[in-house]
C-alpha cells in the first residue's frame, strides 16, 4: 500500500488511488469502535443466559473475527509513511547548517515505515526538537571534531523501523555525548535527584527532555531556551510513546522514540482489583502468574514492600491499593491474587489483581476534565460489556507515585 | 443512528444559532434539588439528563467523584453535587438523575437528588450573590433567581465542575 502511493505521488498517474478526507475516515473509525462495542454487548447480553447456544456461538465467532478484520482493514486505511515527515526535517537541516556554522550529514533510514495519519501529524515538531538539539549541542564545532579524529562533517542519523506493533524512530549522533556531571549537577539543583543520587545513564539522561532543562553554556536560537522542550514529552505522551536516550561520551547520543503504529484499538487484557477494572496492552505483559507462599517475601525495613520470587529472582510487588495512595484496611494476602508481570525498563514488576478476566481489542478515549489527575493510565478503555476500565501505563507504575 | 448522528453535531448547531435565540437561552435555566434545596444550572451547557446508571469507579480522583459511566461511547465523570458542597451523602434512589452538562472541554455528568424543571428567569429577578462571597473563595453561586414565592441558587458552572474549594455560605454557617 505504501509503495502505491509512493508511486501515485510521484508518478501523479494515481488512477487506482482516491482521496479521501481524514474526517471521513475517522468516522468510520468511530462508527467501527461502536460497531464492536455494539456486537459485544448483543452477544453479552444477560437475555442469553442459560439458552443452548451451540450455532449461536459459532456465528459469533465468525462475526467477532470479522469485525476484528475490518478493524484492522480501517486501521490500515490511516497508515501513512514517515517520508513526508522526514523530508521536511530533512530541509531544516540547512537552516541548523547556517545556524550553528557546523557541516551536517543526514542520513535518512527507513522512510517508507508505516504509521497512523494521527501518528505522522504529530512527529514533526518532537523530532525537529531532537534533531535540533543534536545538532546544537551533540555535534562539536568542526575544529573540535579535527582534534578529536573525527570527520568535519557531523553526522546524524534518522532512522525509523517497525518492531512488533511499535515504530522505532531513532535520532543519533556522532558528537561529543552527553556530560554526566554537567547534567547530573543541573538535574540535582532542580531536586530531579537528591545529592547522592547516582542515576543510571538511561534515567539521568532523560532529564534533558525536561521542560525547562537545559544544560547549554549559552543560549542559542537554535535549542537551549529550554522551551520546546515540552513539546516532546506532551506529544509521546499523547500518543502513549516513550522516549530512550543513550549517549556515550565522545561517540555521541542516540534518542529513541518508541510509539505504536496505530491509536485506533488497543489489545488488552481486562483485569478486576476490588470494584474497579484495569486494561493493561497485552504487549507489555510478560507473565501472568499464581503466587505461592513460598515464593513471597515482606520487607518489614522498608515500609512492608513485597517482593515476589519468580524463577530465582525477587521481584517487586507493586500494589495499586498503595499506588493510588487509597488505605484499605486489609490487604488480600498476595497467594490469593493474580500476580500481572509487567516488563518494564526498570525491570520486571509484579501487580497483584483479583482476577482476570478477559481479551479484548478496546476503544481507548483520553483522560480529560476531572479525570485528567489519574495516574500512571493512557487512558480510559470501553469494554464490550459497556463498563469502562482505566488503561495502565507499566512504565509510570514502575517509576513509584510520579506521572 | 439518528441519535448519534444529532449526538454530534451540536457543535454545528451552536454555530447556526442565531444570536437572538441565544439570548433567550441565557435566561433559561434547569432547576434541580439538592438536599431540599432548589438550584439551577444555565441550559446552554445541559446536554442531556439521564437516569442513574452503573457507575465505575477510578483512581485519583477527587472524593465527589464518583466513578464515570459509559454514556453511548463517551466517558463521562459523574460528580455528586452533595459530596461537593460537604453535605451528607445519600442513597440514590428512583428520582436521582445526571445532568450531562458540556462546558466545552470535557463533559461531566452531576449527581442530583432530582430534576425540576427549565424556566426563564430574567436577569432582572436575579439577585447577584457578590454579597455572600468571601475574598478567598471563588464563588460557586452566581446569583439568586427569583421564581415568585421560590429562590433557585444559580451556579457557576465552571466553578461548580472545577476542583477548588467551594463552600455554600448558607451551609457554611449552618
Amino acid at each position: 500500500m505504501a509503495e502505491e502511493a509512493e508511486i501515485a505521488g510521484e508518478s501523479a498517474s494515481g488512477s487506482a488511488l482516491m482521496r479521501v478526507s481524514s474526517g471521513k475516515i475517522s468516522r468510520l473509525m468511530d462508527l467501527l469502535g461502536e460497531l464492536s462495542l455494539s456486537v459485544s454487548e448483543t452477544v453479552n447480553s444477560p437475555d442469553l443466559a442459560g439458552l443452548d447456544l451451540a450455532n449461536f456461538d459459532g456465528a459469533v465467532h465468525r462475526l467477532t473475527m470479522l469485525v476484528r478484520e475490518v478493524q484492522d482493514a480501517a486501521t490500515e486505511l490511516r497508515l501513512v509513511s514517515v517520508d513526508e515527515v522526514f523530508r521536511r526535517l530533512r530541509r531544516m537541516i540547512r537552516e541548523m547548517e547556517r545556524e550553528t556554522g557546523k557541516q551536517i550529514e543526514l542520513v535518512v533510514e527507513g522512510s517508507d515505515t508505516l504509521v497512523d495519519k494521527l501518528v505522522s501529524d504529530r512527529l514533526y515538531d518532537p523530532l525537529l526538537h531532537v534533531l535540533r538539539n543534536s545538532a546544537d549541542h551533540g555535534l562539536e564545532p568542526p575544529e573540535d571534531r579535527a582534534r578529536a579524529g573525527k570527520p568535519a562533517k557531523g553526522r546524524i542519523t534518522l532512522s525509523a523501523a517497525q518492531v512488533g506493533s511499535e515504530v522505532r524512530i531513532v535520532v543519533s549522533d556522532d558528537g561529543r555525548g552527553l556530560n554526566r556531571d554537567t547534567i547530573l549537577r543541573k538535574a540535582r539543583e532542580r531536586g530531579m535527584f537528591g545529592p547522592d543520587d547516582e542515576p543510571e545513564g538511561a534515567v539521568l539522561w532523560k532529564v534533558i527532555f525536561e521542560p525547562g532543562f537545559s544544560t547549554a553554556e549559552s543560549v542559542s536560537t537554535l535549542s537551549g531556551r529550554g522551551v520546546g522542550m515540552d513539546v516532546l514529552n506532551t506529544t509521546m505522551k499523547d500518543l502513549r510513546g516513550r522516549i530512550m536516550v543513550d549517549s556515550a561520551p565522545g561517540q555521541g547520543t542516540r534518542v529513541a522514540l518508541h510509539i505504536p503504529v496505530s491509536l485506533a484499538f488497543l489489545d488488552c487484557i481486562i483485569l478486576r482489583q476490588r470494584t474497579r477494572l484495569f486494561a493493561v496492552p497485552v504487549e507489555d505483559i510478560q507473565e501472568i502468574v499464581k503466587p505461592d507462599t513460598t515464593e513471597v517475601l515482606h520487607v518489614a525495613a522498608d515500609n512492608g514492600s513485597e517482593m515476589m520470587l519468580l524463577r530465582e529472582v525477587y521481584v517487586p510487588v507493586c500494589r495499586l491499593e498503595h499506588f493510588y495512595a487509597e488505605m484499605p484496611e486489609r490487604l488480600p494476602p498476595l497467594t490469593d491474587t493474580v500476580a500481572i508481570v509487567f516488563a518494564t525498563h526498570a525491570g520486571p514488576i509484579a501487580v497483584p489483581v483479583d482476577e482476570v478476566l478477559d481479551r479484548q481489542q478496546v476503544v481507548m478515549k483520553p483522560l480529560v476534565g476531572a479525570l485528567a489527575g489519574i495516574r500512571a493510565s493512557w487512558g480510559c478503555a470501553l469494554l464490550g460489556t459497556g463498563e469502562v476500565a482505566v488503561v495502565l501505563d507499566c512504565e509510570r507504575l514502575a517509576a513509584g507515585g510520579g506521572r | 443512528m439518528t441519535e448519534l448522528l444529532a449526538d454530534r453535531k451540536p457543535a454545528d448547531h451552536d454555530a447556526d444559532r442565531g444570536s437572538q435565540e441565544r439570548d433567550n437561552i441565557a435566561d433559561m435555566f434547569l432547576t434541580f434539588s439538592v438536599a431540599d434545596e432548589d438550584y439551577g444550572v444555565t441550559i446552554s451547557v445541559v446536554t442531556e439528563i439521564v437516569g442513574m446508571q452503573r457507575i465505575m469507579s477510578v483512581p485519583d480522583v477527587p472524593k465527589f467523584i464518583k466513578g464515570v459511566i459509559n454514556l453511548r461511547g463517551k466517558v463521562i465523570p459523574l460528580m455528586d453535587v452533595r459530596l461537593r458542597f460537604g453535605i451528607a451523602e445519600k442513597d440514590y434512589d428512583e428520582r436521582t438523575v445526571v445532568i450531562v452538562l458540556d462546558l466545552g472541554d470535557s463533559p461531566i455528568g452531576l449527581i442530583v437528588d432530582g430534576v425540576s424543571e427549565v424556566l426563564e428567569i430574567p436577569a432582572d429577578r436575579i439577585d447577584k450573590a457578590t454579597s455572600f462571597r468571601s475574598s478567598d473563595r471563588p464563588g460557586v453561586v452566581r446569583g439568586l433567581g427569583r421564581i415568585g414565592e421560590r429562590v433557585a441558587i444559580l451556579l457557576d458552572e465552571k466553578v461548580l465542575v472545577s476542583d477548588v474549594d467551594v463552600a455554600l455560605p448558607h451551609l457554611a454557617t449552618a
